[in-house]
């Protein structure tokens, strides 16, 4: 009875625990955010500002939908998604700064 | 000095008229053909679930730009890639112009960094 007391708790816990975890995958912070997205603002801060070779507009990134933020940056991290800047900037980040940079930009839409 | 004046400017008008002719896609046709795309990108180009990106008043050629890697392979997505293998360079034109056109949640960074007042 004690031993299935300890089992029942035991899930308990570690259910708890992956509840815990998804939640603060999900929630990023919203004011480290607005720090980490410093670097971000010299080419998605500059309104028309072009990528060149191939040449097209840099794009609004400011309101986009955060796991759309969240799964692009790690795509850019690991190398599925390839541009040379923004694999670079993706390498230097943390999965918790990917977290608040997408809790920042997707609070941003009008 | 006079003749360079004038060859830059004649550079200048080609290289705008290009661009514009890059950027013509016709918004109403591109309605018609975008209908597969609200399934996930939403009626009203903004994502039925925060997973999908807002397309809406995204850059025109950064949406023609963004088709064209699905279509080169050079941005990989299951979805996207089914898609783009049906459209011509004609409808990659009109459904960004349709996309773009459209009331948008999207801005740059500008004005929205640390050190900004907003």
């Amino acid at each position: 009875m004690i031993l299935m007391n300890r089992l029942q708790l035991l899930g308990l816990t570690v259910a708890a625990t992956f509840l815990a975890t998804a939640s603060v995958h999900a929630e990023g912070d919203k004011a480290t955010g607005r720090k980490l997205v410093y670097t971000c603002n010299g080419c998605h801060g500059v309104v028309g500002y072009e990528n060149a070779y191939p040449q097209y507009p840099v794009p609004k990134i400011a309101g986009q939908n955060q796991q759309f933020i969240v799964n692009a940056l790690h795509e850019y991290k690991s190398g599925e998604r390839n541009h040379p800047t923004m694999t670079a900037q993706a390498q230097s980040l943390s999965d918790k700064d990917i977290d608040d940079i997408a809790a920042y930009l997707s609070s941003l839409a009008k | 000095m006079k003749r360079t004046l004038t060859l830059l400017s004649f550079g200048a008008v080609l290289a705008f008229a290009s661009t514009q002719l890059l950027a013509s896609g016709n918004v109403d046709a591109g309605k018609q053909k975008a209908a597969a795309c609200f399934a996930c990108h939403g009626t009203d180009g903004n994502g039925i679930d925060p997973q999908y990106p807002r397309l809406a008043g995204q850059y025109n050629m950064y949406l023609q730009q963004a088709l064209h890697e699905y279509k080169s392979g050079q941005r990989t997505n299951a979805i996207m890639k089914g898609f783009v293998a049906t459209l011509s360079e004609q409808d990659i034109e009109d459904v960004a112009a349709y996309f773009s056109s459209l009331p948008t949640k999207l801005d740059t960074l500008n004005g929205h960094i640390q050190g900004d007042k907003n």
